[in-house]
Formats: structure tokens, sequence, C-alpha cells
């Protein structure tokens, strides 16, 4: 008998590498339809991602909202609560995050950051909360409310950020103060030459760890897991599901805040309506590639982040669309490609 | 003349051989019984034959004809039908749509009711079946289900017919109706491969048996060779059945009870699910709870597990937890993503980080405390058989060693040397001075295990005998009355 994990991490391992090559056959193909080379499109993307300081820090910059936002996601996802709401939730605790900073001059910088993260994560969980409470009271998909949710969520901030906030004649908020601001790796060494990439990157990495020892080896792990595969044998075992579906809803929403601290704290220093670039969308794509294992989400995230970065390095050849098209075909490559390998493993679903 | 042949089957998953070199013949017109511990390959070899699986090798013959199905839908167009030990309707269909699903009679687009519903009550009214096929799933209880599924394999003129433990579901009478389709069935020439636990009913039935161990066919006789006593060691092979301790019977004063409930009444969408109960459980008592699924047992449970919370009437316990067997052990029971050791401490109060040593040092205690037989703490839970899962989960409930635990049906689908063991913890436990209270639908183990015996029905507990009512008299009449009383005649 083989233990079980060893067969799953080979078979993942596995079906990733046949997607990856499967999604650059498939796009190949695409390039040379249009009339391009695909080989000076795919080396200008590696040169621009990997061959420079520049363009590695702006990869990992570009990860980051990436890694935070699949951590929050996994949880919810581990729970089986399918929140499609991270990209309302996150601009709500990124715009209060941006709020309470310009209130805070007066704290040393440590405890200004420690309070704006708190703030952010308590707004954003509070809006995972009311999918979760309208989910268990009246039995209504949180499909349905959390997308709802980001239309909510936007229009309101869109709202207070024009009547209230906003500097005059732009969509965002004021600066906050430099001191306040998460230091950039270019500061400490020339070898980033400039990037955006800043201590948030660290953050994320660290929160990825959290996350992963919190779901798989914590007794509140096991329990969002067990409510995740089977909430009625949960309910039997003698825990409670709708509790544990609201904690991790508002841990999974909570969390998604921190995305925030990328932007506004290490790079902006101030919040604009529409920062967030659909990260919130992507990284439901990043964690379920990552099959929400947080470290795997590290991975994931990186490769949407090479992406990003490689799109812009390549739009004077194709249109940089072309990237939102690979990443459309990893999805589905990696999903129906799993299926298949699993069947071939006898990896019973 | 054969119906099916099996010749060298043999089927491997990995290192575990499950079928090897099995052999036999099935008769045209008869009815063959399968037999076999949980695990012993009965299952997969039906699945073989129904061609959810494909044999590593050996061939199957149908009616003298090699075959070799890609999927079930080949099987179906052989004729060959399987009823399925969980069924497999549409709650919100009616019987007649269930039917015809993926089998409408004419190509076209638009469906010929009136055809399809005179065919169906034709069936209906050739073997009995007593179903209004006008009527929802949901509105029908689980024996008419079944017919529902027969119905299925009926109307698709199924004549090779694989039947999976069909009487685990149905009470003694629904039992007896049940025997006289099959005996229909036999004299309108159809085959029909049994699979059962229970070797009463091989005696009554069967033409041939055959017995699996460990993968291998290893004992088959005909219908005027059938001896039961034989049969049940074939099955299980070389190997002491464990024995249940003897009964110790304290002072009265010492059968306190721990849980009391009075008038208890539940309404579920203006139904009385639970209607007027009464009932109280004692120290050093087994009490048997026997009917009909989905008389209210369910919802008795629930009650006493405190997850119905609109109630009238009052429940009185002794302790807040209550240890629970449950039911399903596939949905309620286990988390089968999980692997045995993470199913086994699921439960325990250990906060913080659980470390992979913890949950192994803990859980190879228990599973070799109670004999679960798994590869090792880490092997998947569902990977096992169903008797060691089941093995699995009363060890755990009995480690939380509260004092009232709750057995529902403890060993459905469990076969015989496991079920032996788990009679002899649930007597071990009630002589520890534990309140018990044992559901099941199998009359055999509540009259041997149970001190008191009510019988449910329709939401009412309409009888309840009491230890001296249940050891005297005749054990016939004793079971023909609770028969009766399980499908509310007084």
């Amino acid at each position: 008998m083989f233990s079980r994990t060893s067969i799953q991490t080979k078979a993942n391992i596995i079906s990733i590498s046949l997607s990856l090559a499967a999604t650059f056959i498939i796009t190949a193909l695409l390039i040379i339809l249009i009339g391009k080379n695909p080989i000076e499109v795919f080396g200008n993307m590696f040169s621009e991602v990997f061959l420079s300081g520049y363009g590695i820090g702006q990869t990992l910059f570009k990860t980051t909202p990436l890694i935070i936002c699949g951590c929050g996601l996994a949880f919810c996802f581990h729970a089986s609560i399918f929140n499609i709401g991270a990209e309302g939730q996150l601009n709500a605790g990124a715009f209060a995050m941006s709020l309470i900073a310009l209130k805070l001059g007066a704290f040393p910088w440590y405890i200004s950051i420690i309070i704006c993260i708190v703030v952010a994560f308590g707004v954003s969980a509070l809006f995972g909360l009311i999918p979760a409470i309208i989910k268990i009271k009246k039995d209504v998909s949180e499909v349905i409310t959390t997308i709802m949710m980001n239309f909510i969520i936007m229009a309101l901030i869109n709202y207070f950020l024009v009547d209230f906030f906003a500097v005059k004649s732009t969509m965002h908020t004021e600066k906050i103060p430099e001191d306040m601001m998460l230091m950039k790796f270019s500061s400490i060494t020339s070898f980033f030459q400039g990037s955006s990439l800043n201590i948030s990157f660290i953050i994320a990495l660290a929160l990825a760890v959290i996350s992963y020892i919190v779901i798989y080896k914590t007794k509140f792990g096991y329990e969002i897991r067990a409510v995740g595969f089977n909430p009625s044998a949960s309910k039997y075992i003698g825990l409670s599901p709708d509790k544990i579906i609201i904690i991790t809803f508002i841990i999974g929403a909570g969390i998604t805040s921190l995305t925030g601290l990328n932007f506004i704290m290490g790079y902006k220093g101030f919040y604009e309506y529409g920062f967030s670039n659909n990260v919130g969308f992507t990284a439901i794509a990043v964690a379920l590639l990552a099959r929400n294992n947080p470290i795997g989400i590290i991975f994931s995230a990186l490769l949407f982040g090479v992406l990003d970065s490689g799109g812009l390095a390549v739009n004077e050849i194709v249109p940089k669309e072309i990237v939102l098209v690979v990443q459309g075909v990893i999805i589905l490559t990696i999903l129906s490609i799993n299926t298949i390998v699993d069947k071939k493993f006898n990896i019973a679903k | 003349m054969y119906a099916v042949e099996f010749e060298n089957i043999t089927k491997s998953f990995g290192l575990l051989t499950v079928n090897d070199k099995v052999t036999f013949g099935v008769k045209e017109n008869s009815v063959h019984c399968l037999l076999g511990e949980n695990g012993a390959g009965k299952s997969t070899l039906m699945k073989i034959l129904f061609g959810s699986y494909k044999q590593d090798s050996g061939t199957i013959k149908i009616r003298g004809k090699e075959v070799k199905f890609k999927s079930p839908l080949d099987a179906i167009d052989e004729k060959i039908g399987m009823l399925y030990q969980h069924f497999m309707l549409i709650d919100e269909f009616t019987i007649w749509e269930n039917v015809v699903l993926g089998n409408e009679m004419n190509a076209g687009m638009k469906l010929d009711y009136k055809k399809i519903k005179y065919r169906l009550n034709e069936i209906i009214e050739i073997y009995n079946l007593g179903l209004d096929i006008n009527k929802k799933i949901c509105d029908i209880s689980i024996s008419q289900e079944q017919k529902v599924e027969l119905l299925k394999l009926l109307y698709r003129n199924s004549d090779i017919l694989i039947f999976d433990e069909p009487t685990a579901v149905l009470s003694p009478v629904e039992v007896n109706e049940f025997f006289k389709i099959i005996e229909k069935f036999k004299a309108d020439g159809k085959t029909i491969i049994f699979i059962t636990h229970k070797l009463n009913e091989v005696k009554e039935l069967a033409d041939r048996v055959s017995i699996l161990r460990k993968g291998q066919l290893v004992y088959e006789t005909d219908k005027a060779d059938i001896d039961v006593q034989k049969l049940g060691k074939e099955i299980i092979g070389n190997v002491e059945v464990a024995e249940s301790p003897a009964k110790i019977s304290p002072n009265e004063e010492n059968k306190k009870s721990f849980i009391e409930l009075k008038d208890v009444t539940l309404i579920k969408d203006k139904v009385k699910v639970l209607d007027d109960i009464t009932i109280d459980i004692r120290r050093y008592e087994i009490h048997g709870i026997c009917g009909v699924e989905g008389n209210g047992q369910q919802e008795l449970v629930d009650v006493i597990l405190q997850f119905e919370k609109n109630i009238s009437g009052t429940v009185m316990m002794k302790d807040e937890r209550v240890s629970i067997v449950p039911d399903d052990r596939y949905k309620r029971g286990m988390i089968k993503e999980f692997t045995v050791g993470e199913n086994l401490i699921l439960k325990k109060p250990s906060e913080g980080l659980i470390s992979k040593r913890t949950v192994d040092t803990a859980s190879q205690y228990i599973m070799k405390k109670y004999d679960v037989r798994a590869p090792s703490a880490e092997t998947p839970i569902g990977s096992l058989s169903g008797g060691n899962q089941q093995k699995a989960i009363i060890a755990r409930e009995i480690e939380m060693q509260q004092n009232t635990m709750i057995f529902y049906h403890p060993t459905r689908g469990v076969d015989i040397n496991a079920t032996a063991f788990i009679h002899s913890e649930i007597v071990s436990l009630r002589n520890a001075g534990k309140a018990i209270l044992l559901v099941s639908s199998d009359l055999d183990e509540l009259l041997k295990l149970s001190d008191r015996l009510s019988v449910m029905h329709k939401g009412r507990l309409i009888k309840t005998f009491d230890e001296t009512e249940l050891s005297s008299g005749n054990r016939n009449n004793l079971l023909e009355q609770i028969g009766k009383l399980m499908i509310g005649i007084h």
C-alpha cells in the first residue's frame, strides 16, 4: 500500500506539468494563427520577467496580492464556501485601511500599521459575515450573495470616495504619511532597480505558511475540512457546521483585506478606485489551481504573476490580452487533465 | 444453459487482489446467492459483470457468448439489470418520470406519456408492486423506492437481475412481499443473482449458492444441500467468532434513567414525525427501537442529540453529550476523504496543533484495541471494508466514554465477524453501566441484545416489550407480533 499523500503529490506534479505543456502548445498555435512568431513572444516574456532585477521584482510585486487573497479564499474553499466576493471584500478592507491610516498620525509607525491591519481585517470580515449569516439562516447560496455584495460594496466605495474622501478630480484618497509606508526591497539592495516590491511580499509568504499550518495541522483546520467534506457527518461527530462556516467565512474574507497592504502601504500610499485589478477573481483560479493548499498557492500565484508582468513585455508584438487567454487555457487544461490523471492513479473523488 | 459464466476472473487494485481466478456459472432461470464477508470481492465481481469495472484477466459469457463491456450501458443492452443498495432516484420527480429517465421509449422530442404509463401500469399489475406512478419519490417509503428501482429494471426488460443486499432496508413483512416478487420473476424465466448477509434468506430462496472468501471462490452448493451452519463457517473461514459476554443484572435501584423523554412531539412540514413519545433509557440496559425505516427513528435520535429545537414535551438528560454511531456511516459517521487516524481523533477534545505523531500514536492504540484492520493510520478510511469502517466509528465513540450511547443500525452491511465483535462490545458497555439506545431494523439483532424493546410506527411508540415479555414465550410468536406491529397492525 502506498500512502495516499505521496500518490496525490505525484499525480499533482504530473498533471500540472502536462497542463503547462498543453497550454504552451495551444498558445503557440494561437500566436501562429495571428501571424506572429511564438518563440519571439515567449522569449520576450522570459527575458522581461527573469533576466532583470526589475523584472523579477515587478513579478513578485504582482504575485503578492494573489498569494494573500488566494490564502483567504483557500480557507473558504476548504469549508466548501464558494466565496466569489473577495473582490468586494478586499476593496472594503483596503478602503478602510487607507482612511484609518490618514487618521493615525500621532502613533509610532509600527502601531499604526497594526491598527490599519486590524481595522481592514475587521471591515472585510464584516462583509464576509453578511453572506455567511444569510447562508446559515436562509439557506441562500453564497455564490449569489457574494456576487451581489461585490456590486454593493463597489458602489458604496465609489460614493464615499467621490463625495467625501477623494483628492479633487481624482479617484484616490490622500497620501498617507511617508513613515507609515512599508519598506521597499529596492531601498535595501540595488538588485531590484527601483521595483515596487516591498515587505508585504514577505508578509504574504508568512501568511501562506501560517495558513498551511492552520488548515492542515490544527484542530480548527481539521474541523474546517471536515465540515467542507461532509457537513452532516461533522454534525454527528459533534462539530457545529454553522458556527465553523461563519468563522471560516469571516477569517477568509478578513485575510483578503491584507491585499491592500501591497498597493496602499507598500506602493502608492493611497486607495485608488479599481486598484485591485480583479485580484479577487484571479485569486479564485490561483486557489483552485493549487487545490487550496496555501504552499501551492505561492507557486500558482507566481505563475499568474509571471503572466501578468510578462504581458506588458509582449504588448508590442501581440495584444497583451494574450495573457488572459493563457490564464484561461491553463485553468481549463489543469481542471480537465487533473481528472484524467487522478483516474489513472485510482484516486477516488 | 448458463445465463452468466465467470471464467478465471481476476481483478486487483494496486497490490490487493480482490478477485482471484473466480470461476462459476449462474444457471438460467434460477436464484443464485452470492455470499461472503465485506471485502470478499462480491461487489467487485458484480461491478465487473455490470461493466462498471474491467477485469484484469478472465472472461465473462452471457448466455454462452463472450462479452466485453465498456460501461454499464453495454450491460443494460445485454438485458442485465442491477438493483443497488443505495437508490438512484430524483426526489422531485414522479415515479414514472424516474423510471423513464434515460430510457425514453421513442427517440423523438416528445414523450408518448400514454403509452409509457400504460406499459408501467401493466408491469405493476403483473408483479403486484402496488405503486401509484404519479406519486413523487419524496412522498413514498423506502420499500416503495426499492420497488421503483425494480420497476426500472423491468421496464428495461432486464432478465438477468443483480440484487445487492436488497432486504437490508425492509421489515419482515416487506421481506416476505419481496420474496414473492422474486418468485414471480423466476416463474417468468428471469435469472437472479442475490447478494445477502442473511443466511436464512439463502435457505428460503437459493437454487444455488457460491461463497467468496478473500477474493476466491471457496464453496458452492445446490439447494438440496444448503446447511446454514456450514455456510456460516465457509463464509468466515477458520476464525473464531467473538461471543458476546453474558449480561449481568444489577439491582433495580442501579438502573437509573440517563435520558427521559416525556410527551415529546415534533412537527415537520405539518407532519407529526414524532407523536407523543415517552421513553426512558436506563443504565445497565439496552433499549431497542424497532420499526420500518422512516417511522421517526431518525427524528427520535436527533431529538436526543439536541439537533431538533422546536419540540413540545420535555427532554431530561443526565449529560450534555451523547455518543452516537449513526445509521449511514458514509453520510454521517465519517469523513471518507480523511485518513483512518484523522477520523479516529476527530472527536477528541485536544487543542492546538495536531502533529502526525499524535494522530498516529492515538489511532494505533485504538486500532489495536478494537481490531480495526487497516494498512496504517494514514490509509484513507474510504478504502477500508465496511466492517472495518464501522469498527473504527464504534471505537471512536466508545473512546469518548460518555454515559449514554446510541447505536443506530450498528451492523448494517457489516459481515458476520465484525457483527459479532460489535455485539459483544455493546453488551460489554451495557454491563459497564452505560445507558444504551439501539435503533435497528434487524429483528435478530434487536432480540439478541435488547433488555427492553419498543416498536415505532408513524412517529409513535406503539408498544414496549419488557424483559419478561422478551425472554418468555414462543420466539416465533414474538417475531410475528413485532412484525405486525412494525406495519401498524395491533
